[in-house]
């Protein structure tokens, strides 16, 4: 991106967008960091207009400091530079380069980096900020010549590393990764000396849009993928195992086939992190099985469900394992070696990712590794995520049981099914994550911003309600969240969301009982609003309203228990001290 | 109007979106409010990239009007 086309994208917003203010904090003049920025976040909230305000010059500790509770901004940026460490590291100040400066350097930065940490600890939780460390080379004031690392040197890049170790540990502030920054913007490329003795910006305008652009991201990362359908013969492991045996198949480096061991074990930590994975083959069942039963596989069977296997299009296996997982193609990636069977499932299924397996291409591989990571990484893993391949399961158990329609009753009285209901849940990542990647039970699609939503439950008369379910088949997790407040006797839902691993067992039932219980109120307003994606929620309230919703609509609770089936749910509420409503 | 002065024009309004067309010939630092030192780099980076050419910090002082910054223009032309 150059300065123009940034500049062009900031000015070409809706005049009435809804303000995206961001803080930049930084200690020098932010200059075209700023624009790009705003460029970047702009493309990344294009029904938004990103404004960027910068706190002082020189005082970037200072800008942290003065952030408060009572004006949030929907953003906060940091890009730490080393003067902003000691004055002395700056090519603009007048401060001295000699022996003696070098120690005095190492311990007045070490304070400066203890009432740094001490004002990003101080940073309200619902501001989400994004920290970039230093990306200039330090000035030649140490006395070693420039291929050998100075002590001083060593000390202060340790400690700012700790500083930021200790930041990510606590997960708050999302730290750009300072290696991806270096491919995508090399050292040699980024310090400007001439803009930054003119005009205070010491990046070239390369870096400064390089930078941007990961702060960007960090401070907005893309949605993750929530699965991968991966085919079998020559991609999870190498050769065709109907033809040379399960046991001849190979993935490890005395095979020089190690790219494949590499997959199976990105593919195995993916897992483990909560991406779904499924497989796609045209091969023999039997096969497939003996092979999947290797004790030397990397990624372990259970871990990969549903596994397709038959001779027919691949286009089906991937329809049939989306319907399982329930989630939209433009959700998931598809990986296979062959281009034909990618172009196959990509004609079938638009919006989902295909890439193909580049057998013996190793740095095609590795770049291949890398995307996978990239589209699947989460900056957390909660206990929800252990759960989601295990309910996926469960759920699958469940259709059978209830022939894929509506459950009978004597099957739901017999699961023993319990829901509870977290009335102080709101700060909890789980439940924000959920209600920014819900689609299908989804009141109106809105997405939240960390500021919006601590902002919706701060209101007058707020009311959260996040959902978890158990039944014999074992625990969903969080599946709902529901939010709105309450006004006039009248309970405003703005958000409500259900993971589709929960539908058909009346969760959304029992959450208007206990809403009505709870609140004393006689009627719910709901800020409903059709999406490509929210038929289920459209057709759970036409079952309630006995019309099709369009638009923003009103529930009476006389309407509502007229319509509401049995509830066999045993139900449990939990209130903190941070309850809202 | 020359083509220099057409996309010399285009370049203010990059810069300055709120500035009316017509208006824009007759710019100087002395007239419009938002050019300080920060839209004066940011107007030398958006010639830059629209006239493919490098501009020293320098010259920026000197550069305090559009008329100057066509007259500039033209003559980094002419030297090409």
């Amino acid at each position: 991106m150059n300065i123009t086309e940034a500049l062009k994208i900031t000015q070409n917003v809706p005049r009435d967008a809804r303000p995206f203010a961001v803080t930049l904090a930084c200690g020098f003049t932010p200059l075209h960091l700023q624009t790009f920025l705003a460029a970047h976040l702009q493309q990344s909230l294009p029904d938004r207009k990103v404004t960027i305000s910068s706190g002082l010059y020189g005082n970037l500790v200072g800008t942290l400091e003065a952030i408060s509770s009572a004006a949030l901004p929907d953003g906060l940026v940091i890009a730490l530079e080393w003067p902003d460490l000691d004055a002395r590291l700056d090519y603009r100040s007048a401060g001295s380069w000699g022996a003696s400066a070098a120690n005095d350097i190492v311990i007045s930065s070490h304070a400066m980096l203890d009432r740094l940490a001490a004002a990003l600890l101080r940073i309200p939780s619902g501001l989400r900020a994004a920290l970039s460390l230093p990306t200039l080379p330090l000035p030649p004031l140490f006395h070693t010549p420039g291929w050998q690392s100075s002590a001083y040197q060593l000390h202060l890049e340790c400690d700012i590393v700790r500083l930021a170790a200790d930041i990510a540990q606590e997960g708050r502030i999302a730290i750009v990764n300072m290696q991806r920054l270096a491919e995508d913007s090399p050292a040699n490329a980024r310090f400007d000396l001439k803009s930054d003795l003119y005009s205070g910006l010491p990046y070239t305008m390369q870096h400064a849009d390089r930078l941007a652009s990961q702060l960007a991201q960090t401070l907005l990362p893309p949605p993750p993928k929530k699965g991968i359908i991966s085919d079998l013969d020559d991609t999870l492991w190498n050769g065709i195992a109907g033809e040379v045996g399960p046991d001849a198949v190979t993935w490890d480096l005395a095979s020089h086939c190690q790219l494949h061991g590499l997959y199976q074990k990105l593919l195995s930590s993916l897992a483990d992190s909560g991406t779904l994975i499924g497989a796609a083959s045209k091969n023999d069942p039997a096969v497939v099985h003996q092979t999947f039963e290797r004790p030397d596989l990397l990624l372990r069977s259970d871990q990969v469900f549903p596994i397709e296997v038959h001779w027919n299009a691949k286009s089906g296996s991937v329809a049939r394992i989306l319907k399982t997982w329930n989630i939209a193609a433009d959700s998931v990636i598809f990986v296979d070696d062959s281009p034909m069977e990618l172009a196959e499932v990509a004609a079938a299924h638009p919006g989902i990712e295909c890439v193909r397996f580049p057998k013996n291409d190793y740095a095609a591989g590795l770049e291949m590794l890398r995307h996978l990571r990239d589209r699947c990484g989460k900056e957390r893993v909660s206990k929800d995520d252990a759960l989601r391949l295990e309910s996926i399961r469960q759920s699958a158990a469940f259709r059978e049981q209830t022939s894929g329609g509506a459950a009978p009753e004597s099957f739901l009285q017999g699961i023993n099914a319990v829901v509870t209901f977290d009335f102080g849940a709101g700060s909890e990542p789980r439940v924000f994550e959920l209600v920014n990647k819900t689609n299908q039970f989804n009141l109106n699609g809105c997405r939240y911003t960390e500021a919006d939503w601590h902002r919706l439950l701060a209101s007058p008369g707020a009311v959260l309600a996040a959902v978890s379910y158990e039944d014999k088949y074992g625990p969903l997790g969080t599946i709902a969240v529901l939010a709105g407040h309450v006004d006039e006797g009248c309970l405003h839902v703005e958000t409500w969301v259900m993971s589709c691993r929960a539908f058909a067992r009346r969760i959304e039932h029992q959450t208007l009982k206990i809403l009505f219980d709870g609140t004393g109120t006689t009627e719910m307003r709901f800020s409903f609003t059709p999406t490509a994606k929210n038929g289920p929620t459209r057709d759970f309230f036409t079952g309630l309203l006995g019309e099709e919703p369009q638009s923003e609509f009103r529930l009476k609770r006389s309407q509502f228990e007229e319509k509401c089936p049995a509830l066999y749910h045993e139900v449990r509420e939990m209130r903190r001290a941070e309850a809202h409503g | 109007m020359d083509d220099t002065r057409q996309k010399l024009i285009s370049c203010f309004q990059v810069v300055f979106p709120d500035m009316p067309a017509d208006e824009i010939p007759a710019a100087s630092t002395a007239t419009v409010a938002n050019w300080d030192s920060v839209a004066a780099i940011t107007i030398m980076n958006v010639l830059e990239d629209e006239f493919r050419l490098e501009m020293d910090l320098d010259d920026l002082a000197d550069l305090d009007s559009f008329e100057k910054i066509h007259a500039y223009l033209l003559k980094r032309q002419e030297v090409a």
